[in-house]
């Protein structure tokens, strides 16, 4: 049988997507194609690969689709997301649901095209020496997604909040979405991810973002990939930083058969600060695997990576943390921390960190850790009367949320834990 | 209260407890003494419900029933409380909440109804006071970062929100100095009364001067050797185990 790979090409060409109206569009999508041939779907042999095996991906039959026929109907939302006082906005099977006004630009991608700035984010990305698989893929097929702007001084009031949710059309389909955040200078917001499927079947979503901060700029950013446990999740965050932003994303996975989460900061601007948070939760035979770039290219900026795991069942998770210091990024404070809780025997995580340092003033620190819950620790608890259940989840919870603590808008804080929670309820961890 | 009856427990093969026998009634207050490895802290352990022991033989009858099914929790809500003799680090637990989740979770079990943060921040700091420690401890994590002595005041002070009914302190006393020691044994005797039991496992005199046992016995090899009354420690203090282990 072909490789979806192949298969993906011939449609490609079928579709004859390398001629677009737009001229530098259609150079930007052939290249795009071209690389995607010459590198071909991912192996274990390839070192940022190691621990993910994507065999059983690549035998799959996922067709492309673009355009959504189905109504979109405002999905279900739990509460605490759905109450959140915020600029909703609704993305449907990777489509914009239109007719909401808002205090900022909010487009479908396409219609941003002609923007100087989505060209020049765009092109831009084109240099990166760091090619990716996933993201080239994504640069072929670039069509669908959100365009979002937040205009020099401009201090939105309240979060904004994402929605994306799937429903049957997705089922055996791939979806690729292509999404850019840009954040004028002295601007700043909060941002919440959140997606969700309505079906069980498996799909395959490849999803790049690209967030352009401009300098003086505060952001806040959320995500939560919550999409079903039979499907396949390919996301790429870049996030361009400029002079004196500040950046904190923090990435909740609890969906997903196998989700490659790959971050990926570039600081770029002098005093430039980004929190580069996530936490793990899988359970079942979820596969979750974060591979983190953080790039220091200026001088005097701090990065701190700290992200967390809980596997339960016979889920496995890796974590990959890449920190790349310039040889210009002279003053750097990069930070990396990786935390492991296994709930089960069958559980697995790899971690592995991977610096590469050609500054010489550099402050640099890594560590990792793979636990269990301290039996010493549950019997303290439960030596003052709480059950076995309702202590394990103290203690769950107390490893959970310092993920959170560098967050500082309440709301997300509050998103935060009420996503947790929600999860661990759900999970029942503790049988 | 409490009757341990033949009581034979070991771990990973090793006999620690072999035929050890003890009648706690309410409103006394029993001392264990004993050298080092004579399997204090693992009577303690056992009586709490910690799971790592092999009990091969004899019981523990707990208020007229065995206990030796129950777990550590269900253990608590009946009114057992061990002082740990070395309190663990739980680090992102706030003490604030873990004391009012454990004072629910056991007053529950009672038959009574949760309080609300506010009517349990009262009673907690009233407590605090009185075992003369800063309120800001409550904002703390568990233990995180605790000196010796403060652990050992916050086992006390658990106590004595939690008001157990049988309490067993294992070495509370070890490493305090002497002003730290009158807290603690200040918290202890708040608590006594016709209702509640202790039995003080110490490995100094010291202590019992300040919480004063009706009875005092020593442990060697797993076994209760002798018991007295306290001037039973005092001779201990003076001569030793030595004369006592064979
Ligand atoms: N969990 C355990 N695993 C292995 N050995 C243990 C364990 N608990 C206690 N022991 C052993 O049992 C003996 C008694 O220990 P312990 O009860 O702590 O004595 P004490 O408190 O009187 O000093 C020691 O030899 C100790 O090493
Ligand atoms: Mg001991």
């Amino acid at each position: 049988m072909e490789k979806l790979d192949t298969r993906l090409i011939k449609n490609f060409e079928e579709r004859n997507l390398s001629k677009h109206s737009l001229g530098w569009i259609s150079d930007y999508r052939s290249t795009a194609i071209n690389l995607v041939k010459e590198m071909g779907m991912p192996k274990l042999s390839d070192e940022d690969w190691r621990f993910t095996s994507l065999k059983d991906f690549s035998l799959k039959d996922f067709s492309p689709i673009f355009s959504s026929k189905s109504n979109f109907k405002k999905p279900s939302l739990p509460d605490y997301i759905d109450k959140i006082d915020g600029y909703f906005i609704y993305i449907h099977n990777g489509n914009l649901v239109s007719g909401t006004e808002y205090p900022f630009i909010v487009e479908p991608l396409e219609a941003s095209f002609e923007y100087p700035e989505v060209k020049k984010v765009l092109l831009d990305d084109t240099l990166s020496k760091n090619k990716d698989f996933f993201y080239e893929l994504g640069s072929a097929f670039i069509e669908n997604g959100l365009y979002l702007k937040i205009n020099k001084s401009q201090k939105i009031d309240k979060p904004i909040i994402i929605i994306n949710s799937f429903d049957s059309e997705l089922d055996n389909k791939f979806l690729n979405t292509r999404n850019i955040f840009f954040f004028g200078e002295s601007s700043s917001a909060e941002i919440i991810e959140y997606s969700l499927s309505d079906s069980q079947n498996e799909y395959f979503l490849n999803k790049t973002t690209t967030v352009n901060i401009e300098s003086n700029s505060n952001v806040e950013h959320l995500l939560v990939e919550a999409g079903n446990k039979n499907s396949y999740i390919f996301s790429n965050l870049k996030i361009i930083q400029s002079r004196d932003s500040n950046f904190t994303t923090n990435s909740i996975l609890t969906g997903g058969l196998l989700i490659r989460n790959n971050v990926h900061p570039m600081l770029n601007g002098e005093g430039a600060n980004s929190n580069i948070l996530g936490l793990y939760l899988s359970t079942e035979e979820q596969l979750m695997d974060n591979y983190m770039f953080v790039e220091h290219l200026k001088a005097n900026c701090e990065s701190r990576q700290l992200y967390k795991g809980l596997l339960n069942d016979s889920s496995k998770g890796v974590f990959h943390g890449r920190i790349l210091v310039h040889e210009e990024a002279q003053q750097t404070n990069a930070y990396q921390t990786n935390r492991n809780l296994l709930l089960s025997d069958d559980a697995q995580v790899d971690t592995k960190p991977q610096l590469e340092i050609y500054a010489d003033d550099v402050k640099c620190s890594h560590g990792a850790t793979i636990g269990q819950i301290d039996k010493e620790a549950l019997l303290y608890l439960r030596a003052r009367g709480i059950s076995k259940d309702k202590a394990m989840l103290m203690l769950i919870k107390a490893f959970t949320d310092e993920v959170c603590e560098p967050i500082k808008n309440q709301t997300l804080l509050d998103a935060f834990h009420n996503i947790v929670n929600n999860w661990f309820e759900k999970s029942k961890l503790t049988n | 209260m409490l009757e341990i009856i033949n009581l034979h427990a070991e771990v990973e093969g090793q006999k620690i407890l072999q035929g050890l026998n003890l009648k706690i009634d309410k409103g006394e207050v029993h001392s264990i003494m004993g050298p080092n490895g004579s399997g204090k802290s693992t009577l303690a352990s056992i009586l709490a419900g910690k799971e790592d022991y092999d009990i091969t033989d004899g019981d523990i009858v707990y208020k007229g029933e065995s206990i030796l099914e129950l777990s550590p929790d269900e253990r608590a809500q009946e009114g057992i409380f061990l002082a740990f003799q070395y309190p663990i680090e739980i680090p992102g637990v706030s003490n604030g909440y873990f004391l009012r989740e454990a004072y629910n979770c056991i007053n529950e079990a009672r038959g009574n109804k949760p309080l609300k943060p506010v009517q349990f921040g009262k009673l907690a700091k009233e407590k605090i006071k009185m075992l003369k420690m800063d309120d800001s401890f409550l904002q703390r994590s568990l233990n995180e970062g605790f000196s010796g002595g403060e652990k050992k005041r916050n086992e006390i002070l658990q106590m004595a929100i939690l008001e157990p009914l049988l309490s067993i302190l294992d070495e509370t006393d070890s490493g305090l100095d002497i002003d730290a020691l009158q807290i603690v044994a200040n918290g202890v005797n708040s608590l006594r009364s016709k209702e509640t039991s202790f039995l003080v496992i110490t490995h100094y005199q010291r202590l019992l001067d300040y919480i004063v046992p009706d009875f005092v016995h020593v442990l060697v090899e797993g076994r209760i050797v002798k018991s007295g009354n306290k001037d039973l420690a005092l001779e201990l203090e003076s001569k030793g185990y030595s004369w006592l282990e064979d």
